[in-house]
């Protein structure tokens, strides 16, 4: 086969070179006696016939080369010549190649793990079939500043039946008014644990178009038809329980004990099966209390749908704006209907995005803001490598001169140029590549809850390309610059100025230029990361409503199967009772939502002699706080106006209810809330029948939703009146003793009222607000250690263009300080010249923050993008910092001996 | 003395792959052979002569191997490969073709 011939001489050519090479010098060789003995033959002397085949040969060498010309490896000679030196000339720097290549590796470390966290959860499409026709439906209530709410039961059926645009919708839930939680208790063998759950629809399975990986789907028999008191006993499992906890044994058709009740489980889910990031373990049928099914103003359904194919969602979004138009019409009722406008408090409306776009939203700008970060952080490292390779390229001139001189070729100084930065980018780029794997993995692993879509993120192909991409991109830049440098002026110039190396002014430009570059990004970094710091100070200093120091809480959950609502209640009670007489615990209380992080819940209840502005008798309310025990005076909540619940309500017949400020200034404006009446739904909280409620005091507002968002309306239910309690509640334990000092003690009480609940989230309050504003401390972290890199970087980069220039303009600070000038004078220029460039950069820098100003609001809590104390103490920093790096240069400059440099001339 | 220019394009291949069709030749042989048999018309040089005969070999048309010339000293022998002989084939056909054209053209009266 000539191909592989070919091959074999190109290898042979290239890994026996000394071998190739003797061999065409004996061929050349012989050829050349031949014609020294046929000249002898035909008479001449030796010395003739010698001096004769010389003058016809020529030149030997030149045959030669042109011989290896033919053999094609030479450019992969080169580029091993070119290596070799490469490397002997940076082993001979150790220094400098240490500081590119670390430097390197950060740049792109840092912007390689960010990448991969951008491209696993924004641009990785989802992993369902055809993601882009899945929509997500929320209710939307713009005049209370809700949003993202579930839509109640009525709506979502009515949407099924008169939309047209969707193949399939369906439903699922984790929480609130639906009775389901996002936690279940599941017993594998005599093994009690907690997993993760949720509730769906047949239909919202067909939605995202999944297939079981064993047995089959929920039925749409089993999970629409809401009657009974329980859901059906059936379940799936997802495939990485099935296979952890029951090590993939067969389990379709067997039974499993879920919240004390034995569930068939009929199917168990693909790899990686899972709805909006809830790190589903067990799949149940989803079920409402009928109560809860029929009523319009109790939002607990999350809503998926599939657009039929060629459905675009323009069209679906107009035709869902058509609905919207009259509603009420279609479906024939006044009743709460979601609407395209929404005036008053209690409308709402109905808002489609992309199931992706839902799931990510609000993550989506702190990822990119992240990217422009760690990619400003690039520039800075590639701003400072450039100053670096320019100082270096100016002086290596004279050798590349030289070699030019010497017949190199302008394209093979070039290739030796690209080929010592792409070494140095290599090494940078495979060290910054173990950099992101390491800090995906770090990140993953301390703050994997607060990122959606963690399975998604890794180090895969495009993530590597771009890695990849960076380095080259790179060593092509740095190559070209190192070069541009060394070709351009006249060889002659570069010989005679010998080693000194050029002072050019266009040069010192490009250098300045570089460096503030550097400055104003930096600065852009550290204004972002000290908005960020002021912002997370602001959040976790915020008052939540309530005195959280000294609180600590765990959350139990009854099952459902073995206990009615009064059963559940005694339970609780003895729980809170027996807490109560433990030494050093100051108060007791249980309640169905944890502030300053729970899911609203948005019910509809009427109040007496109250007309709403859409004439109905009764308001949406965004919590309904069921409590237990001294809740106000545990949890210390101030109560405004009227009393706190008493011990003695509980024999009164009369229920109590208290409300919040807020509730009741939307309510009641300018009246006294005080002996009004409500009737909550019993069904919310366990109790048969809805009665009315007087209220008896006004609580102070608590934040509810996340300490960023405004308190919404909440009353309160005193659970002891009613003598009832829902499945989960969380307690919570005012007390002098850390949670791990209690831990046994609460253990042991759990233990003896039922033995086989797990007590779950053992923490204190202050966990509870660090994680509840954990996103943007993260994103503080982070934004601060690339300031911190910038500045750092800014200010090795401030540091080596002044000693450069310190250097090169050592004869003339000689000369001058020859002549008199003082040595104050001399360090003050110098300092001058590095403050110049810092003040040039600070200005560049503070007008791209103000362009950056949209990205970064909205991330921003009590702090304006803006704020005059930020940017002052930025400004203040990023000068100390300059000053530092100057110093040393402008020290040297000043103690140049006169004598000495003029000497050296 | 005939510079490789002076020969048709081309034809320096043509001329080595027929001399060595018959039996395997070291270089200076093969000079020999086509200057003898070209009357002293076909001078190849050493400059021309060794990059052919590489570039031949890097096409694997002809192959190369050591061994004894009659005096007894190592000298290089290239003979041809299969594909050589294929190739011989092909320039030898289209020499001809271009040899009559030319002809016809250059005794046309």
């Amino acid at each position: 086969m000539p191909i592989w011939d070919k091959i074999r001489l190109r290898l042979r050519s290239l890994f026996r070179r000394a071998q190739v090479e003797r061999e065409l010098e004996a061929e050349l060789r012989f050829h050349f006696d031949q014609l020294i003995e046929e000249n002898i033959s035909s008479g001449m002397s030796p010395d003739e016939a010698r001096q004769a085949a010389q003058r016809l040969i020529g030149g030997l060498e030149q045959y030669k080369e042109e011989c290896r010309d033919l053999r094609r490896v030479n450019f992969i000679e080169d580029l091993l010549q070119d290596v070799r030196y490469a490397i002997r000339s940076r082993a001979k720097n150790p220094a400098f190649t240490a500081v590119v290549v670390i430097t390197l590796a950060l740049g792109i470390g840092a912007n390689t793990a960010i990448f991969s966290i951008l491209h696993g959860v924004l641009l990785r499409p989802l992993d369902y079939p055809k993601p882009d026709q899945l929509m997500f439906l929320t209710a939307e209530s713009p005049a209370t500043g809700g949003t993202r709410n579930s839509l109640s039961a009525p709506e979502y059926t009515e949407f099924r039946q008169l939309n047209h645009s969707f193949a399939a919708i369906g439903a699922y839930a984790t929480g609130g008014a639906a009775y389901t939680t996002s936690a279940v208790n599941l017993t594998a063998g005599d093994r009690p644990m907690r997993v993760r759950s949720i509730a769906v629809d047949a239909q919202l399975l067909r939605a995202l178009g999944i297939q079981p990986e064993a047995g089959r789907f929920f039925s749409d028999e089993e999970t629409s038809r809401w009657i009974g008191t329980l859901p059906p006993p059936i379940a799936m499992l997802s495939d990485e329980l099935w296979r952890s906890v029951f090590a993939g044994r067969p389990l379709v058709g067997q039974k499993v004990e879920i919240e004390g009740r034995p569930h068939e489980i009929v199917g168990i889910m693909p790899r990686g099966a899972d709805v909006m990031d809830n790190q589903t373990q067990v799949w149940l049928p989803l079920w409402l209390h009928p109560n809860i099914a029929s009523q319009r103003g109790t939002h607990v359904l999350n809503v998926i749908g599939r657009l039929k194919d060629g459905v675009t969602a323009q069209v679906a979004q107009a035709e869902l704006s058509g609905l919207l138009d009259n509603w009420g019409a279609r479906v024939d009722t006044k009743e709460h209907v979601p609407t395209n406008h929404p005036v008053g408090a209690i409308d709402h409306t109905l808002q489609m995005r992309t199931l992706q776009d839902a799931l990510v939203g609000n993550v989506s700008r702190a990822i990119w803001l992240l990217q422009v970060a760690v990619g400003f952080v690039l520039l800075i490292v590639c701003a400072n490598l450039a100053n670096m390779v320019l100082a270096r390229a100016v002086s290596r001139r004279r050798e590349f001169v030289l070699r030019a001189a010497l017949g190199a070729s302008r394209g093979r100084l070039l290739r030796q140029a690209i080929t010592e930065n792409a070494m140095l980018c290599g090494a940078g780029g495979v060290l910054g590549l173990g950099l992101a794997v390491a800090v995906v993995w770090g990140l993953l692993r301390t703050y994997g809850t607060n990122i959606p879509r963690t399975s998604q993120i890794g180090i895969d192909l495009p993530v590597l390309l771009v890695a990849l991409g960076l380095s080259t991109g790179i060593a092509l830049l740095f190559g070209l610059i190192s070069l541009g440098l060394g070709g351009t002026s006249s060889m002659a110039t570069a010989l005679k100025e010998g080693g000194r190396g050029a002072s050019g002014l266009g040069r010192n430009y490009a250098r300045r230029g570089l460096l503030i570059t550097q400055v104003a990004f930096a600065v852009m970094l550290v204004i972002g990361a000290a908005l960020m710091v002021r912002t997370v100070y602001n959040l976790a200093t915020i008052d939540a409503g309530f005195d959280r120091s000294r609180l600590v809480t765990f959350s139990l959950t009854m099952p459902m199967a073995n206990s009615d609502p009064d059963t559940r209640a005694q339970a609780y009670r003895r729980v809170i009772d027996q807490l109560r007489s433990v030494p050093g615990v100051l108060g007791t209380t249980a309640m169905s939502g944890l502030p300053p992080n729970r899911p609203p819940d948005a019910i509809a209840t009427p109040i007496e002699n109250f007309t709403a502005a859409d004439g109905r008798h009764s308001e949406i309310i965004d919590y309904y706080q069921l409590v237990m025990g001294d809740y106000f005076e545990t949890m210390g909540i101030p109560i405004v106006a009227g009393r706190s619940f008493e011990s003695t309500d509980n024999a009164s017949s009369g229920k109590v209810i208290i409300v919040s400020e807020t509730l009741a200034r939307k309510i009641w404006p300018d009246q006294n809330p005080i002996g009004k009446r409500l009737r909550p739904p019993g069904g919310s909280f366990g109790a048969t029948d809805d009665v009315w409620h007087t209220v008896i005091g006004v609580a102070k507002d608590v934040r509810q939703r996340g300490v960023e968002q405004l308190p919404g309306t909440e009353l309160y239910v005193d659970l002891d009146q009613h003598g009832v309690s829902p499945p989960s509640m969380n307690v919570v334990i005012r007390t002098t003793l850390p949670p791990t000092a209690l831990s046994p003690t609460i253990e042991r009480i759990v233990r003896e009222v039922d033995s086989e609940l797990p007590v779950v989230s053992l923490r204190d309050m202050d966990s509870v607000f660090a994680e509840s504003i954990r996103r943007p401390r993260i994103l503080a972290q982070l934004l601060g250690v690339f300031a911190g890199l910038a500045l750092l970087l800014a200010a090795i980069g401030t540091y080596g263009v002044l000693s450069y220039i310190v250097t090169e303009r050592r004869r003339e600070i000689g000369i001058r300080l020859a002549l008199g000038a003082t040595r104050s004078h001399v360090l003050r220029q110098i300092m001058n010249q590095g403050l110049q460039v810092t003040a040039l950069g600070v200005i560049i820098g503070l007008a791209g923050t103000l362009a950056m100003n949209r990205l970064l609001t909205s991330l921003l809590f009590g702090v304006q993008a803006t704020d005059i104390v930020t940017i002052a103490f930025v400004i203040a920093t990023i000068t100390a910092v300059a000053v530092v790096a100057s110093l040393l240069p402008a020290w040297r400059a000043s103690r140049v001996n006169p004598n000495i440099v003029l000497r050296e001339e | 003395m005939a510079k490789p220019t002076d020969l048709v394009q081309g034809t320096l291949d043509l001329l080595i792959l027929k001399t060595i069709a018959r039996e395997p030749k070291h270089g200076w042989a093969i000079a020999k052979r086509i200057q003898q048999i070209s009357q002293e018309a076909l001078q190849i040089q050493q400059g021309s002569l060794y990059p052919a005969l590489h570039r031949l070999e890097q096409q694997a048309w002809i192959k190369a191997e050591w061994r004894p010339t009659g005096t007894g000293r190592m000298a290089k022998f290239y003979s041809l490969t299969r594909a050589g002989k294929k190739q011989l084939e092909k320039e030898l056909a289209s020499w001809v073709r271009l040899s009559t054209a030319i002809n016809l053209v250059v005794q046309e009266n």
